[in-house]
């Protein structure tokens, strides 16, 4: 309990924080305490503080309003159009704010936290090949915004494109040539929690590539194994597949580009 | 730690120091306290935390492992972290320093004193592919340079100075992430922050280079930084907010060009091709949010708008290097590329009854690609001018999503849940110009007893195409049959259900989760014609004693789907079926105080995947590929042992192993393959031990004096 006075909640010098120059200190948070704090009757169950105790008799409506009455113009701008909201998730679900260093605010224990309900999520990041979340180089809230936002995307920016564009800026062009979907949504290819397949691809070319073209000659053809090494080895195929020529997928700003191949 | 990660994260923590009087103040506005005091709360400043230290051998080289993690050689690496506070009665600082000596470094810190708030940290992330590949090419600038003494050759068989030319490369490249921001509340409901980001990202990646009917796997090179600004000025008042933000993204690429010397025999003036590398750009947004509570039905009202401009006028190259070639002139230097993007946002909140709650959510997405629009001809890989004229398309789409959500609580263990949704796409230049997509769902969530939730979810989808335009496709030399994957007709219907076991009285906790998902591209007769997905995960928590724990969690992914195509370009003739399978078990226990001395943490964790290609057609019979498989086995074993009050000897033993059979680079040396000189990376067969001895010194005590 004590380990709050190791917070930035805990300081007295912070005057509008729960324990600066007349404040509420603990029931700024909690509730008023009076009935906690009482004297009991021997056999008396000692009432529990009105919110964020496991006992409480708030909700986690109520709870939550503590929080963003301070929280409201930062984390909290979001939160009333979420989606964590709508589900009736309370702040202390996630948070553990007498922590200084809060679980869900560390990148080597964050997913864990949100494994405790995205435990499909936790399967996919254990596949081959996927973002180094894992490895605690990245965390849910890379990507993710569970404090919600007024766009309802749940993103830390307004669409998905947007999002990978923050590591991934070199991809969003524009291009003299552009690959349709790829302006529109990265997700049509990759799987960003993770995939079996290498760059997260969805599936793998060729297959993944003729399920959106169909042009005469090569595309439409079906490769099989008489292509690979043991066999002919079909450039269609092995190496990088359809990559081995058609190699800016992303778009091409080369004006002999526009098969993707400059 | 990365990049993202850290920024929010100090982001949170930094507005958690700015606090700004809500609640607090509003509550000590009705009562006196002025005479309180908290005998109790330690108010003691100081500082407070730990410094480890120590050293980490690994025995092999490995990319696989050493992918973001920095242990990608075998031998001795150094160990530094810490973690701690610093505070006085209204000053704050917190800083998190980890791996400083790998190449995966991070720290970060934040801190604040009253009004004010600040945040700063760097964060590298290595990045490690292949370092089995091959090269003849020799890097300079954004130059591939092929050894003075090479023998062009129509064929890799042909290539006598492979051999001697030959030399290993690594395809790895560096991120790293440098943020710094600071926080100050104007006044009590007025909060203003700037924060800045450099993104850095540089290596060597594989891209393929064409020369048409030949092809060269290319070790490029990469050098891209983007730097971020946002501007932000938010209110919060008692029952209304609003925030203004301005965001800068600016992007710029070490090269726009990669040329290379052609190791094949090529048509006379084609011998050093090139290609584009990503052109620079500049993304700016403007976004006005806000919104209002009401006390009626406790409803909360927010919207939003957003302007943005994406610009790109990097300076084209030539149609071609080959000086043999009488190109027309460029039509224009450069794109003079824009794309307006434009999002708004229109959200409603409400418990319009006690045991009711709804939301409704309006948003529209625009991206329109005003780029200007030319001519263009193409000269092919180089070698000969394609003769056709071309007209770049700037893709463009809108997209609308209006969806209702509602929960009802029926009794006060059950609550029943609901929402409808239609999202509606309009495209430029492509063969669905207006697309549909309905969702419907009905769920429940239900505590039957204290030790026992129940969490369920099933609804159908249907994406719907106003026409599929042949014309469009047949212009973009598509079989008019074929329906692409992600404008084609689609019913897809689903479920989910999480089923949560923890008994009052018994110290297990048990949790299910299963997803369930069926397509149907009834309208497609090429292309995708169903796909299906199932997931499971089950997980096992069991408390055994105050100091014993032990866990087990297993997951199953299996993916499916069924595609057609056509060689003859008309009706099919072969189909393709794609089964990927994934699973993965967890195990680990926890002994706490062994003598009271010692913690001991054991893990273990197997991850199998499978894929499986199965073809059937007409010309070729049945055909079915090698499986893509993959294992992962890891073994970590850590033994803390407290010394001392102030000190902690940390062991940590971990082993672990992955293995690829994969058939697109099993036996792919960089002849293999006669028309692609390939950098012959191989399937990873990667196993590594890594034993780590340090100690952690606790702080504390000398924060208090000792």
């Amino acid at each position: 309990m004590y380990a709050i006075f190791r917070t930035p909640h805990g300081r007295p010098g912070q005057n509008t924080g729960p324990f600066g120059q007349g404040q509420l200190q603990c029931e700024a948070c909690h509730g008023p305490g009076d009935d906690h704090a009482g004297r009991v009757r021997r056999g008396q169950e000692r009432p529990p503080v009105p919110h964020f105790a496991s006992s409480g008799t708030g909700s986690a409506e109520a709870g939550n309003a503590q929080c963003l009455a301070c929280h409201g113009s930062d984390v909290g701008f979001g939160w009333h159009d979420a989606a964590h909201n709508f589900e009736d998730l309370a702040c202390v679900d996630c948070h553990r704010l007498h922590d200084p260093f809060d679980p869900v605010r560390q990148a080597d224990s964050q997913a864990d936290v949100c494994y405790e309900c995205h435990q499909p999520t936790r399967t996919e990041m254990h596949k081959a090949f996927a973002h180094p979340v894992v490895e605690d180089k990245m965390a849910c809230t890379s990507c993710h915004s569970p404090h919600g936002d007024v766009v309802g995307s749940e993103l830390v920016r307004a669409t998905v494109n947007e999002t990978c564009d923050q590591c991934h800026a070199e991809k969003r062009g524009p291009y003299l040539w552009e690959h349709a979907p790829v302006a529109e949504d990265c997700t049509t290819c990759h799987s960003p929690h993770g995939s079996n397949q290498p760059a997260m691809l969805t599936q793998r070319a060729p297959v993944l590539c003729q399920s959106c073209h169909s042009q005469t000659g090569h595309p439409s053809v079906a490769m099989d194994t008489g292509g690979l090494a043991s066999g002919t080895p079909s450039r269609f195929l092995l190496g990088e597949s359809c990559l081995n020529c058609h190699s800016q997928v992303h778009g091409s700003n080369h004006p002999s580009g526009s098969k993707l191949m400059r | 730690m990365t990049t993202h990660f850290q920024g929010r994260l100090i982001s949170s923590c930094t507005a958690a120091i700015l606090v700004i009087g809500g609640a607090a103040a509003a509550h000590a506005q009705s009562v006196d306290t002025s005479e309180w005091v908290c005998e109790l709360c330690p108010f003691d400043g100081g500082y407070d935390g730990d410094v480890a230290a120590g050293a980490t051998g690994a025995s092999d080289d490995s990319a696989y492992f050493g992918d973001a993690t920095g242990y990608d050689e075998s031998g001795a690496y150094g160990n530094l972290d810490s973690r701690g506070t610093l505070s006085s009665d209204a000053y704050y600082l917190r800083w998190d320093a980890v791996d400083l000596l790998l190449d995966s470094r991070s720290a970060r810190v934040d801190g604040g004193q009253g009004r004010f708030g600040y945040h700063a940290s760097y964060n590298a992330l290595p990045r490690r592919e292949y370092f089995t590949t091959e090269t003849v090419f020799a890097s300079s600038d954004s130059l591939l340079s092929l050894p003075s003494d090479w023998i062009a050759a129509p064929q890799t068989s042909g290539f006598s100075m492979l051999a001697s030319s030959l030399a290993g490369i690594a395809i790895e490249g560096d991120r790293t992430d440098l943020r710094a921001g600071v926080r100050y509340a104007l006044t009590p409901r007025i909060v203003a922050s700037v924060d800045f980001r450099r993104h850095e990202n540089e290596g060597t990646r594989t891209l393929g280079g064409s020369s048409y009917t030949t092809a060269s796997l290319l070790p490029a090179p990469y050098d891209y930084t983007t730097d971020e600004i946002e501007l932000r000025v938010a209110y919060q008042g008692e029952s209304a907010r609003v925030a203004l933000d301005w965001f800068l993204s600016d992007l710029s690429s070490a090269s726009s060009a990669l040329a290379w010397q052609d190791p094949f025999v090529v048509p006379a003036g084609a011998e050093m091709p090139a290609l584009a590398q990503a052109p620079d750009s500049r993304y700016q947004q403007l976004t006005l949010s806000g919104g209002v509570n009401m006390p009626l039905f406790r409803t909360s009202v927010s919207a939003s708008a957003s302007i943005g401009e994406i610009t790109q006028d990097t300076p084209f190259l030539a149609y071609t290097t080959n000086t043999t070639i009488a190109a027309d002139p460029l039509p224009r230097p450069n794109l003079d590329g824009s794309v307006d993007v434009t999002h708004l946002a229109l959200s409603v909140s409400s418990r319009p009854l006690p045991k009711a709650n709804v939301r409704l959510l309006y948003r529209s997405d625009e991206r329109d690609n005003t780029s200007a629009r030319a001519t263009w001809q193409r000269v092919i890989v180089d070698a000969f001018p394609s003769g056709d004229n071309e007209l770049n398309t700037p893709y463009s789409y809108q997209q609308q999503l209006l969806s209702a959500e509602a929960g009802y609580r029926l009794f006060s263990s059950l609550k029943l849940l609901g929402g409808v949704s239609r999202r509606e796409t309009d495209r430029d230049f492509q063969e669905v110009a207006e697309q549909t997509q309905d969702t419907g769902w009905l769920g429940f969530r239900w505590r039957p007893w204290d030790w026992l939730s129940l969490d369920g979810r099933g609804g159908a989808e249907k994406r719907d195409v106003g026409r599929y335009d042949e014309t469009v496709a047949t212009s973009l030399g598509q079989n008019p049959l074929l329906r692409k994957y992600n404008l084609a007709y689609r019913y897809r219907e689903f479920a989910r259900f999480t089923a949560g076991i923890t008994p009052v009285d018994w110290p297990i906790t048990v949790a299910l989760n299963g997803l369930y998902a069926d397509d149907s591209y009834t309208e497609s007769r090429l292309g995708v014609t169903e796909g299906k997905e199932t997931r499971f995960t089950a997980d096992l928590n069991w408390t055994i004693s105050e100091t014993v724990s032990w866990y087990v969690d297993i997951g199953i992914d299996t993916m499916e789907s069924r595609q057609v195509g056509s060689e003859s370009f008309g009706d099919p003739d072969w189909s393709a079926d794609v089964e990927d399978d994934f699973a993965t078990v967890g195990t680990g226990i926890r002994i706490r105080q062994i003598a009271d001395k010692a913690d001991l943490r054991i893990d273990y964790r197997e991850s199998d995947s499978a894929s499986e290609t199965r073809i059937d057609s007409l010309a070729g019979g049945a055909d079915t590929f090698p499986e893509f498989e993959t294992r992962q086995d890891a073994l970590h074993v850590g033994v803390d042992y407290r010394w001392s009050e102030r000190l902690l000897l940390e062991f940590g033993l971990t082993w672990q192993m992955f293995e690829a059979d994969d058939w697109m680079l099993d036996g792919v040396g960089p002849a293999t393959i006669p028309s692609v000189l390939s950098l012959g990376a191989t399937p990873y067969d990667d196993e590594q031990v890594l034993f780590g001895i340090g100690f952690r010194y606790d702080l504390a005590a000398t924060a208090a004096g000792e």
